[in-house]
């Protein structure tokens, strides 16, 4: 009786599998996009809307003390041709001490990117050795990563589950000695392809930072994201970052992205377009 | 009332007995729910202001208590070996829980900057993994070598040591963190010795070692006193009974105060072992004198009324003396001690009542074959070692009694050149014995690394009113002539809850702001557009103006603060916001020494701190100055935590600002713990003086009413003063610290040696009143009361010796005081005073026309 039992249960369990496995792989057939392609398409949505791009951005840093600091910038970006290459132009108005600091960044995905610094209170224009790019942007609890997009080259990706509204991804980075977290958990919306809550987890499954996007507006018809938040729960702060005045497609010459911007800042396309 | 209440003792024995179990009993239940209180701070009150400041400073700067763990190598531990168990312990430590990850100062953790080939800069990990070869070792010391911060903080100028900094979220948790830190150490293979230290582990381990010094020493000085008791009267039923009552007394006395609420610290912690030998005096003197005059055949009852009678008045007032010397200590500003002198006076006056109720109802019921053998016994010791050479004693103090006062003067005089020799000093650490393992991670590390004692010079800026005030009007007319009213009424109401005291300039910046970054932004030609441009420039450079701590010239006067103590070589070294800057300047540049220098404006020193904010631990500024920059912390590493060296480097601080004034605006205060200890030592000696002076003016105006005489008040009076002063002598002499458990010496004296004086003075007048001549009367002083007195004072000397045994030194160093100060008092007491009466026999003891008439009761 006892045997029967066991393989009726057996039986029935199996068949529950079979179909679990069959219906899924014949759901994401007829859905067609594997893990990869769906970050693919979520990384091109995230950063690389339009030819170019700009845009006015405030981050509000809050720490676990409830005091609160303030950055401002203006962020222009062009992409480039090849490899999924994009330049960076990062102009600071605020506070009013490091006003006119300047960020140009080289992304390059499949090898290190080039990044420059300009500080006017030091008149000191500097490269930025590449190294580690989790590490703090401007003392927000963004990383520099989480500004100019990790590369979905450095994780392998799984697609884990999916409904109507959302797809349900795990991240697990191939050399796990180069970061700070064991993997990260993404809902990347199905009809935006952006990502909108982002969990970096710890080897204990403790979660140690939450990127939560609070706004997505169509902006000439890119879905972009107008804020967001990120908290470091180790931390227990948080920073909100808004973006304003965004404008693409506006055809920012190549020239701008050049270390001449750096001390003399492209007056022309970091004003506001509206 | 005096009969009434011996009468109900020997008529109703059952329910006194009854009584004291209730009342003791009840009150011990609550001892279970004891809580030990091992922080040093609670040496202060809460609220006062150094300790509210210093916790403030605290928690805005996240400056945790931490646990420090020490590695040592003898040749260097820049070796891969090395290296990599503090990769590995740094990795496992992270994952203990209660430990604030973020802020853990390892090796491993921490970021370095610097240059790289192309003269670029970069941040990165120190040490993200272990090095895989000796040359890669090499490296890390070449980078560690660089950095101000982390040198002799994280590993120790000579390469020795290296150091992880785990703060931890709460210091009650610091035992079993350690426990768990030190599971992983033992796991390691590494052939380094490993060290873990530390204000929370300290305190820990101190409460620990407070309740083995209860379970081992107050039960070993209850063994001792029993034993004594057994050798004075040899009769175990009648020691009983005092066992008894000082049992019923310290369990009482704690339970009460238990139950009342307050925590158990290092000084409540010995009211046990003090009130055990306190508490069986008047039983040593109920049982004396009863021995003496109990006949056998006589009505035992009777005997009884009489020696209670005849003691009550002496033991009521030694019994408020001492408790008056107690209960003096509740005028020291220090908690701990006031509970101490309140719960010790009220145990004292608890044996009184137990004493006079139990006693006789305990006597009273002893079988008459017991009450024989008790005086047969008690008989054979007029040939004992006391009883011979007490009266050799009396008749030495009054054939030498000039050679004796003059001694004594000469002992005064000594006495006080050695207290003028006193040296105030303190430190927690040192409670513990020399070769304890805390001890020990102290000597190793702070002879390594430039110190593990943490004090925290704190710059405040305040910025005139004035200027805020002048803000507010501006702004005010700005909002008057805005167009959207909603933006209108928002700032309206804002400028209405703001005075230029709250005036906080990011407040505004942010409503502003808002409407720039809303929904529907201010359009950028709108007339609201030009006005809140306008608006937020004067804010901005308003905060610019404030943001006081990002200004060159404050910087520069922080940072030769820094050099005059560097040089001084009082502090092992300070950290500052100057020195990171400093760090950042040099690594955007060349790299090289001369660009240790801070940017010479304020955009330079901002800009520069947000390349360091650029690395992975950014919060790390927040330990070193605050986000508005108008409040700075230089952390100052001390060798040590004596008071001494701490009150060195305040002066040190104090010469500097006096030969370079503080800049206008900005404020200089103390805080951290060596500060803090400071601060309660401070108090502890003015209390203590204050405490001094008005037990002594109590307990001469009970001398003077219970002898009904100025003059024999004041005679009273006389071996305690000697006493104190010559313990104090003692210490200076000895060069012993004065610290707190020396500190409250002086009311213990105070209340203990009276009590000797007493009995001498109120039998020494009693009898001469008999007899009418003072040779004889010395010569029955010297019989059974200086009996009495010795036995008591051996009784308490001995009852305290079990604190040699404890395994905290401020717990021996009570123990060594009080058994010399109860000899000191006993022969100051037996030869002083019969010298002195000699000498003014004529003035003390007029020659009486009629004895019979003048008989003093």
């Amino acid at each position: 009786m006892n045997l029967n039992n066991l393989i009726c249960k057996g039986s029935l369990i199996i068949a529950v599998a079979l179909f679990v496995v069959v219906t899924s792989a014949y759901a994401s057939e007829t859905e067609g996009l594997t893990a990869a392609t769906i970050v693919n398409k979520s990384n091109l949505a995230s950063y690389y809307a339009g030819t170019d791009g700009r845009s006015d951005a405030r981050m509000k840093i809050v720490d676990s003390q409830d005091r609160v600091q303030y950055r401002q910038f203006v962020m222009l970006r062009k992409n480039q041709q090849e490899n999924m290459k994009q330049h960076f132009l990062v102009v600071f108005s605020r506070p009013t001490d490091v006003r006119d600091t300047v960020f140009l960044v080289d992304k390059k995905p499949q090898s290190d990117d080039d990044r420059w610094l300009y500080l006017p209170g030091l008149d000191l224009v500097k490269r930025i050795s590449s190294g580690d790019k989790r590490t703090s942007f401007v003392g927000s609890n963004f990383y520099y990563e989480d500004v100019s997009g990790r590369s979905p080259l450095l994780d392998n990706h799984e697609l884990i589950n999916q409904d109507e509204e959302n797809y349900y991804l795990k991240h697990t980075p191939k050399s796990p000695e180069t970061v700070e977290f064991a993997y990260y958990s993404s809902t990347i919306n199905k009809q935006t392809f952006l990502p909108m809550h982002v969990i970096y987890y710890d080897s204990n499954d403790k979660p140690l930072r939450t990127m939560e996007v609070n706004q997505v507006k169509i902006i000439e018809s890119f879905p972009t994201v107008t804020e967001a938040t990120l908290t470091d729960h180790r931390l227990n702060g948080h920073t909100l970052i808004q973006f304003r005045f965004m404008d693409y497609n506006l055809g920012i010459p190549e020239q701008v992205f050049s270390e001449r911007s750096l001390r003399n800042p492209p007056d022309k396309w970091l004003q506001r377009t509206q | 009332m005096k009969a009434w209440v011996i009468n109900f003792s020997l008529n109703h024995a059952k329910r006194v007995y009854l009584l004291m179990a209730i009342v003791s009993l009840g009150l011990a239940a609550f001892i279970p729910t004891i809580q030990i209180d091992t922080d040093p701070e609670n040496m202060l009150p809460d609220d006062q202001p150094d300790r509210v400041f210093h916790n403030q400073v605290k928690q805005e700067f996240a400056l945790h208590d931490a646990i420090v763990v020490g590695m040592v190598n003898d040749e260097s531990i820049y070796n891969t070996d090395s290296l990599s168990a503090i990769h590995q312990l740094s990795n496992k430590i992270l994952t203990i829980d209660g430990v604030v990850n973020p802020d853990v100062m390892s090796l491993s953790v921490v970021d370095n900057i610097e240059q790289t080939g192309e003269g670029s800069i970069r941040f990165e990990y120190m040490m993200k993994n272990p090095p895989s070869s000796e040359s890669e070792a090499a490296e890390i010391q070449q980078n560690v070598a660089d950095l101000p911060l982390l040198l002799d903080t994280l590993v120790s100028g000579d390469g020795k040591a290296a150091s992880i900094y785990v703060p931890i979220k709460d210091k009650n948790e610091s035992y079993r963190i350690s426990q768990a830190i030190q599971q992983h150490i033992d796991a390691l293979n590494t052939d380094d010795q490993f060290h873990i230290t530390g204000l929370p582990v300290a305190e820990d381990t101190f409460g620990y070692e407070m309740f083995v010094q209860m379970g081992i020493s107050a039960p070993l000085a209850a063994a001792v006193i029993f034993l004594l008791l057994l050798f004075f009267f040899r009769n175990l039923t009648i020691v009983i009974a005092p066992m008894i009552i000082a049992m019923a007394t310290v369990l009482s006395t704690m339970g009460l105060l238990i139950a009342c609420g307050f925590k158990v610290h290092i000084m409540s912690s010995m009211i046990a072992i003090f009130l055990m030998p306190i508490a069986v005096v008047d039983s040593v003197h109920v049982m004396s004198e009863f021995a003496d005059r109990f006949k056998p055949g006589a009505d035992v009852k009777q005997v009884v009324k009489d020696v209670i009678s005849h003691l009550f008045r002496p033991m009521l007032f030694t019994s408020i003396t001492s408790t008056a010397g107690f209960a003096s200590l509740a005028l020291t500003p220090i908690p701990p001690v006031q509970i101490f002198g309140v719960f010790v006076g009220f145990g004292i006056l608890l044996a009184f009542i137990w004493t006079i109720l139990f006693m006789p109802a305990y006597i009273s019921r002893m079988s008459e074959k017991q009450l024989k053998a008790l005086q047969a016994k008690l008989h054979g010791d007029q040939q004992s070692l006391i009883a011979r050479f007490i009266p050799k004693l009396g008749l030495f103090s009054t054939s030498w009694s000039k050679a004796i006062v003059i001694a004594f003067m000469t002992v005064l005089a000594f006495s006080i050149v050695g207290i003028e020799k006193i040296q105030i000093n303190d430190n927690p650490v040192r409670w513990f014995k020399q070769d304890h393992r805390i001890r020990i991670a102290d000597r190793v590390l702070n002879d390594h690394f430039a110190g593990t004692y943490d004090a925290f010079l704190v710059l405040s800026h305040t910025k005139g009113t004035a200027y805020a005030t002048e803000l507010l009007q501006r702004l005010t007319d700005v909002t008057e002539q805005l167009e959207d009213s909603s933006l209108k009424s928002k700032l309206t109401t804002l400028l209405n809850n703001t005075s230029e005291q709250t005036f906080n300039a990011s407040e505004f910046i942010a409503v502003i702001d808002d409407a720039f970054f809303a929904e529907e932004p201010v359009a950028a030609e709108a007339v609201d557009a030009g006005l809140l441009e306008q608006a937020m420039s004067l804010l901005e450079q308003y905060q610019s103006e404030t943001q006081y701590f990002t200004q060159p010239e404050t910087l520069q006067y922080m940072a030769s603060l820094q050099q005059a103590l560097n040089k001084s070589g009082v502090v092992g070294k300070s950290n500052s916001v100057v020195d990171l800057v400093k760090t950042v300047n040099r690594e955007l540049f060349s790299g090289e020494q001369k660009d240790f220098v801070l940017p010479d404006s304020q955009a330079g020193v901002a800009q520069t701190l947000l390349q360091y904010q650029s690395s992975h631990r950014p919060q790390d500024l927040w330990h070193m100055v605050n986000p508005s920059y108008s409040r700075a912390v230089v952390w100052l590493q001390l060798t040590s935590g004596d008071n001494q060296d701490m009150l060195t480097v305040m002066d040190t601080v104090d010469a500097f600002t006096k030969q370079n004034p503080l800049p206008e605006g900005m404020s200089l205060k103390w805080a951290g713990k060596t500060y803090i200890n400071v601060v309660w030592q401070d108090a502890m000696v003015s209390g203590m003086l204050d405490s001094l002076i008005s037990a002594f003016i109590v307990v001469f105006i009970m001398m003077v009413i219970l002898f009904r005489s100025i003059i024999f008040g004041l005679m009273a009076m006389l071996p305690l003063s000697l006493t104190i002063t010559f313990i104090y002598g003692l210490i200076g002499w000895v060069g012993k610290d004065y610290d707190m458990p020396i500190a409250v010496l002086s009311a213990l004296t105070l209340g203990l040696s009276v009590d000797f004086a007493i009995h001498f003075i109120d039998r020494t007048r009693s009898i001469y009143a008999k007899t009418g001549d003072f040779y004889k009367t010395i010569q029955l002083m010297f019989e059974e009361p200086g009996r009495a007195i010795t036995r008591n004072a051996i009784v308490i000397a001995i009852g305290f010796t079990p604190l040699l045994f404890a395994p905290l030194v401020p717990y021996i160093t009570v123990g060594i005081f009080l058994a010399t100060i109860m000899t000191v008092s006993a022969l100051v007491t037996l030869l002083m005073l019969p010298a002195i009466f000699n000498l003014g026999k004529s003035k003390f003891f007029p020659k009486q026309q009629d004895n019979q008439n003048n008989e003093f009761k």
